[in-house]
């Protein structure tokens, strides 16, 4: 159908240019041409980054000019000619400068960013290209940039000098006969993603087998070993599996260097990024999810975390302020942390605009902590620009959700003066959540281990009502509100008497919520499942997992739950 | 050459719905038939986790083979005293095209019967029973073999936007 309509000629926008005829014909390889191009582009933005710290340094002209010439050499090879011409002029430029012809200063690294930006586009831009669908115009973009090259090294302007010579190609360091013991492939993600789902049945049914009461009727050593076979290769393949899906986080702190880099310039506050850890991996999906919240954070830290020029030299800072970046692993999961040496947040502040904007009563006792998360708060606003700490909070409730969602946590620790350190506690991956198994009545709920604080068996006398209706539970100093998850989720069976039941202390962002619940059945890992688009409006509830006899277990959201448990009780107080 | 009879029901409601085959199943003595394309599976009656705050005709989620799917209870849905399962009760695996996505839901009826052919001339346009929103999702009466089946349109069984939680109470 798209073939007449490109014949008709009516929308000449969607015809195919010429130079895509061979990404048209062959999509697998424009594909492919579209991953390593990006991944090259990727590399010429880190380095070019660098470069700015040391614009001599030969060896990252190098690193710089290798890229783009392999760009080019792909885009000829498929006979994309705006690419090839492209990245040529910048290849033309990178090559004075490596052969000591022509200094790299901030213009030409201006130039290159610029270039790097639309190259981007344009090699992301092809397969839609290729498809006939239209896409953003860069040429003019483009023009703009070659002129700006041209202006920079005017006796190189004739056009295509070099290409005219047979395209002799670079000696690439890494000669590639050399018998590569790194050899990779590329596989879709597609598959990868089915891979793993797969795995995940397999130890879902291995868990079934194992718990099967016909086979611990059977005792049979031999039987039992092989079963235990099974399960130390099944858990073998799954962390294999899971590992292909891990990707470092080092393109995305590249994202984040570049961005510093550019708000930097914006807000005239130098700022220099120190990256830790980038080799970090995590799962793929983790890392896209991250992206946003990420930048987010970033955007707000340069905006408020980061003080003027003037307010530095007043304190006696450096003038170019420090961002860090850093990503480790802890625990089972992993930690992202970004780091200044601003301000720091100002407690008496925050909690002053919470009372104004009636998110808390006046004279409520807060710790600092708790005042520090308030800026995660939904209308924690920060109208008031005039300070540079008011506007931390900008979207910072969209940030907390999107890294809840991912079912991780972040911490604050801010020292006045000194700077703000916001740590992202995330798991390894969104496939697999290590949990407490909870029995209530004849239903088994699933809530993830790092959301529980403890789990009692709480003395009547700890438990106190309003309106007659148990409603917090004291734990030590600490008064926390009660949620009879029985009732809550009217399960036939429960436990009526929260003396006679368990109390499982779980929190969400420093908000603890006490889970009557009527026992403990044991931790274990279980895989995700999402409930589905038909569930989305349920609260309190994450998802599924499929437990060892084959029966789901409700993934409980803590969240969701400190949602129904006030809820209940404004009711009850009501 | 069914496919394409399926295929051809017009999208607006009330239009004359299509022919093809159904496979049909009774609750309480009502006899009833979806479009045979839809049913992925029979299978026998399972344990369903009860999930909290949805409308009283969903029943849970059970584990079909690892995947997690939704399961409602058509007599519940259409008004039905409650019934404990009998031996021919089964859950009829059958996709459901919801807003943004294609799902598989379980349908728990009280016996599957057969899998009939359905020519256009059977169907009659379900009567107007005064404006009610229930003959939304019918698709028509078939009168077959003497006897009259309700031909029903699953998408529309869980209502326009496919949501059955009944939000936070």
């Amino acid at each position: 159908m798209t073939r007449a309509r490109k014949k008709n000629g009516k929308t000449p926008s969607v015809v195919i240019d010429d130079e895509l005829a061979a990404v048209a014909a062959d999509p697998e390889m424009a594909q492919m041409f579209v991953a390593d191009g990006l991944e090259h582009l990727g590399t010429i933005e880190q380095t070019i980054l660098k470069l700015e710290y040391a614009p001599g340094d030969l060896s990252l002209i190098n690193d710089l000019f290798r890229p783009f010439h392999t760009i080019k050499g792909n885009a000829g090879v498929l006979g994309i000619r705006s690419i090839e011409t492209f990245s040529h002029k910048l290849e033309t430029l990178l090559d004075l400068a490596r052969s000591g012809r022509h200094p790299i200063g901030p213009a030409e690294i201006e130039v290159v960013l610029a270039a790097v930006d639309v190259l981007t586009a344009m090699v992301k831009d092809l397969p839609a290209r290729a498809a006939g669908r239209p896409v953003g115009d860069q040429s003019a973009q483009c023009e703009r940039i070659l002129s700006a090259v041209d202006a920079l090294i005017p006796d190189q302007a004739a056009p295509m000098a070099a290409p005219v010579t047979p395209a002799l190609p670079e000696p690439e360091p890494a000669a590639p006969t050399a018998v590569d013991e790194d050899a990779t492939i590329k596989v879709s993600t597609k598959k990868l993603d089915a891979l793993v789902d797969m795995v995940g049945e397999l130890v879902i049914a291995q868990a079934i087998l194992a718990e099967n009461p016909a086979l611990h009727r059977a005792s049979d050593d031999r039987l039992s070993r092989q079963l235990a076979q099974i399960r130390r290769i099944t858990g073998d393949i799954q962390r294999d599996a899971m590992s292909m899906r891990m990707v470092p986080i080092r393109r995305t702190f590249q994202k984040m260097s570049r961005l510093v880099r550019d708000l930097a310039k914006k807000f005239d506050k130098p700022t220099s990024v120190v990256v830790v850890g980038e080799e970090t991996e995590l799962d793929r999906k983790l890392v896209e999810q991250l992206t946003d919240p990420l930048m987010h954070m970033v955007r707000n830290t340069i905006d408020h975390g980061i003080e003027p020029l003037s307010v530095r030299a007043a304190a006696g800072k450096s003038g170019s302020a420090e961002i860090q970046l850093r990503a480790f692993h802890r625990g089972g999961g992993v930690v992202v942390e970004i780091a200044d040496d601003g301000a720091g947040l100002d407690t008496h502040r925050i909690f002053e605009r919470a009372v104004a904007q009636g998110l808390v009563a006046d004279g409520t006792q807060m710790s600092p902590e708790e005042i520090h998360q308030l800026i995660f708060r939904p209308g924690f606003s920060t109208a008031d620009r005039v300070t540079e700490l008011s506007g931390r909070g900008v979207g910072m409730d969209v940030v907390r959700r999107n890294i809840q969602m991912l079912r991780g946590r972040i911490d604050i620790h801010t020292e006045r003066g000194r700077g703000t350190t916001f740590s992202l506690h995330l798991p390894l991956t969104l496939a697999i959540v290590d949990g407490l198994v909870l029995g209530v009545g004849g239903d088994r709920f699933v809530i993830p281990t790092p959301a529980v604080q403890e789990s009692l068996r709480p003395h009547p006398h700890q438990v106190h009502t309003t309106g007659g209706r148990p409603s917090m539970v004291q734990v030590r100093d600490r008064l926390i509100p009660l949620l009879h998850l029985g009732q809550a989720f009217g399960i036939r069976g429960a436990r009526e008497e929260i003396s006679d039941g368990t109390v499982v202390i779980a929190e969400d962002n420093g908000r603890p919520v006490a889970l009557v619940v009527d026992e403990l059945l044991g931790k274990r890992e279980v895989v995700i499942r999402s409930l589905g688009e038909m569930f989305r409006g349920v609260r309190g509830i994450a998802g599924g997992a499929i437990l060892g006899d084959g029966r789901i277990g409700l993934i409980l959201d803590t969240g969701g739950l400190l949602a129904l448990a006030s809820a209940t009780h404004a009711r009850a107080t009501a | 050459m069914q496919t394409t009879a399926v295929l051809q029901r017009p999208a607006e409601a009330g239009a004359m719905p299509a022919a093809g085959k159904y496979l049909t199943f009774m609750i309480g003595k009502e006899e009833y038939g979806l479009p045979v394309l839809k049913v992925r599976e029979i299978i026998k009656v399972m344990d369903i986790t009860h999930v909290p705050q949805v409308a009283a005709h969903v029943l849970g989620v059970i584990n079909l083979r690892g995947k997690v799917i939704p399961v409602i209870d058509l007599r519940r849905k259409f008004g039905f005293d409650a019934q404990a399962p009998t031996e021919r009760t089964c859950i009829i695996v059958a996709e459901v095209a919801l807003q943004s996505s294609t799902v598989m839901m379980g349908v728990v009826v009280d016996a599957v019967s057969e899998v009939v052919s359905v020519s256009a001339a059977e169907i009659e346009q379900p009567p107007d029973f005064g404006g009610q929103r229930t003959t939304d999702y019918l698709l028509g009466l078939a009168k077959v073999k003497g006897g009259v089946k309700i031909l029903l349109d699953l998408d529309r069984v869980l209502g326009s936007d496919g949501q059955i939680a009944i939000g936070a109470v």
